[in-house]
């Protein structure tokens, strides 16, 4: 299996849908694992690849909503398809509110769920990629001195050289080499792009 | 006034034509005893003191015997036409006196004793007639009585065999939702079966061997539908009882089978424990299975206030010669008045009609078995036992 290559995981009681589900995710030549509970799901070691789970919603032992509210606490931000025996409004928008991201209503044709699958992984491998981002970026974080991680936060919040040089009380040669050694550890192009690295590190700005 | 003086005149009246009489009938005495020239001239004076006492009373009788003792002193005793007295004549006209006194008295006690025998004959014949209407008229109501009661006996059949089927159709109400998700499971697996073989065919090289696959899950599911509908249906149907050799275990699995969502839902563990040797019951099979229908949704319903595990019991044994025993025990708060819960219309569910219990111990009654209930300590017990089935009954 190559790295990148999706899995979709199935948790169903139902053994006929499990089969049902996974022959047809199969015929299109996707990757499925179907399990019957939520506990054989999370037993299952995940390999780090985009995926998408789709999930009874009425399940034994634990409801699928109970589920998907276990999976955002222990921080697992798989995007979750509900599959539903009848059309449950308040269950729906409950689901939906906890960020599911599709609710579809028993019987329903194979498209809509594989359309459903893809735009599922879709997002499972942008928001990885995001991820991996904001991972690089925060081991460039790490390189940085403290004193240099000081001149980038009065950096980002737009000061100039000669402003920061008299805040931290030294010259501003010397700040215009930190401002450097900033810019070339965070591999950042400009001042904007080091601005955006600093939001989505969540580095506030100082007044 | 007017109304007052008319009793005082009609004594008065009673009283003068009393008089009249005795002076009539002494002087028709005298008359004929003159005309005849009598020897005896007594008896006729006799009858005309009978004569005035029987129609004129007493007094009238009493004037009649001085009337009469006057004229034999007048007419007949020497001296004649005189009304002097004689020594000699002394006993003569006692010897009348005193009989005439004596006739006056009993012929007076006659007439008493026959007025008063008239009275009460009359009085009983009042009575009598006035009993057998009364007779006659409880007898009437009797037989109201009696239509109305088989009026009512109908009605009240009618309306029970009603109320269990409404009980019967609520309760599956209840699990309405739960059985459209059964259908929609195996009727979803038809419809993503039937797309993954049409995406097994559409293959560059289509997997026909897949493609069979998934076709015969569809024709498995198909199946599943049309037993799940079955399943309903037999439920669903009011039919008169069908009594037949029954095996209890099976009718506990497919009951599971309907209630499954709605456990599952309600997050409780069932327990089974069927004896696998278990001889039939003699019953009706819709009926029985309403019976362990209404328990189990009873027991699923009892537990879905309380907070600790929700355990749902189900046992069948052979009970030797008493039959099959058959326990659903239940974790919930068990019940509070235990002499009650059979009673009709019973309910502790805001929208329950109290008909469930009450209707399955008549059906157990019927099938010649025993319906009861207990508190375990931690939870109900509903049990009840049936006769063996012996051969065609």
């Amino acid at each position: 299996m190559a790295l990148d290559e999706p899995i979709v995981y199935v948790v169903d009681d139902d053994a006929a849908a499990r089969a049902a589900i996974q022959s047809l995710l199969h015929s299109v030549g996707l990757h499925a694992e179907a399990f019957g509970s939520p506990q054989e799901f999370l037993a299952r070691p995940r390999p780090d690849a985009p995926a998408c789970l789709v999930l009874d919603v009425r399940l034994p032992g634990v409801s699928g909503l109970d589920f998907q509210r276990d999976l955002a606490a222990s921080d697992v931000t798989i995007p979750i398809i509900f599959i539903t025996g009848h059309g449950d409004i308040p269950m729906s928008v409950e689901a939906m509110k906890a960020g599911a991201m599709e609710f579809l209503t028993k019987p329903f044709r194979g498209q809509v769920l594989l359309d459903a699958i893809h735009k599922a992984i879709e997002r499972d491998r942008a928001t990885r990629q995001e991820q991996a981002k904001v991972a690089q970026l925060r081991q460039r974080l790490a390189t940085l001195t403290p004193r240099e991680r000081e001149v980038m936060q009065l950096v980002i919040s737009g000061l100039l050289n000669k402003q920061i040089a008299a805040q931290l009380g030294t010259g501003e040669r010397t700040v215009k080499i930190h401002r450097g050694q900033v810019m070339r550890k965070m591999k950042a192009d400009s001042l904007p792009d080091l601005v955006r690295m600093a939001g989505k590190l969540g580095i506030p700005s100082r007044e | 006034m007017h109304r007052h003086s008319y009793p005082l005149n009609a004594a008065l009246r009673s009283t003068l034509s009393g008089n009249i009489l005795a002076f009539a009938c002494v002087a028709a005495a005298l008359l004929v005893t003159k005309l005849l020239n009598s020897v005896f001239p007594t008896p006729l004076f006799f009858a005309a003191i009978v004569v005035s006492t029987w129609f004129g009373g007493t007094a009238s009788g009493l004037l009649a015997v001085a009337l009469a003792a006057l004229v034999l002193d007048y007419y007949f005793v020497p001296p004649f036409h005189s009304f002097a007295l004689r020594a000699g004549a002394l006993p003569y006209l006692i010897q009348f006196a005193v009989p005439a006194l004596l006739t006056c008295w009993i012929v007076k006690k006659r007439k008493d004793a026959e007025a008063s025998l008239r009275q009460a004959r009359d009085g009983l014949e009042g009575k009598v007639r006035e009993s057998t209407a009364e007779l006659r008229q409880a007898n009437r109501q009797l037989k109201a009585e009696i239509a109305d009661r088989i009026r009512a006996e109908e009605i009240v059949q009618r309306t029970q065999a009603d109320l269990a089927h409404v009980t019967r159709v609520t309760t599956l109400g209840e699990l309405a939702a739960s059985i459209a998700h059964e259908v929609n499971q195996p009727l979803m697996a038809v419809v993503i079966n039937g797309d993954a073989c049409l995406q097994w065919l559409a293959r560059e090289q289509p997997d026909l061997q897949e493609a069979r696959e998934a076709v015969g899950r569809i024709i498995a599911e198909g199946n599943r539908a049309g037993e799940i509908i079955r399943r309903i249906r037999a439920l669903f149907k009011n039919s008169p009882l069908q009594k037949a050799a029954v095996g209890i275990n099976e009718l506990i699995r497919d009951i599971l089978a309907i209630t499954q969502r709605e456990i599952i839902r309600n997050g409780v563990t069932i327990t089974t424990e069927l004896e696998t040797a278990l001889p039939p019951v003699f019953g009706d099979r819709v009926q029985l299975q309403q019976v362990i229908l209404n328990l189990v949704v009873n027991a699923i319903e009892a537990m879905s206030g309380i907070t600790g595990p929700r355990e749902l019991q189900i046992r069948s044994q052979c009970d030797g010669d008493n039959g099959v025993l058959i326990t659903v025990r239940d974790s919930g708060p068990g019940f509070t008045q235990p002499e009650r819960i059979f009673g009709a219309f019973f309910t502790t569910k805001p929208d329950g009609l109290g008909m469930g219990l009450s209707i399955s111990r008549t059906i157990i009654e019927a099938h010649g078995g025993k319906l009861w209930a207990t508190n375990a300590g931690d939870g109900a017990v509903f049990q009840f036992r049936l006769p063996i089935y012996r051969g065609s009954a």
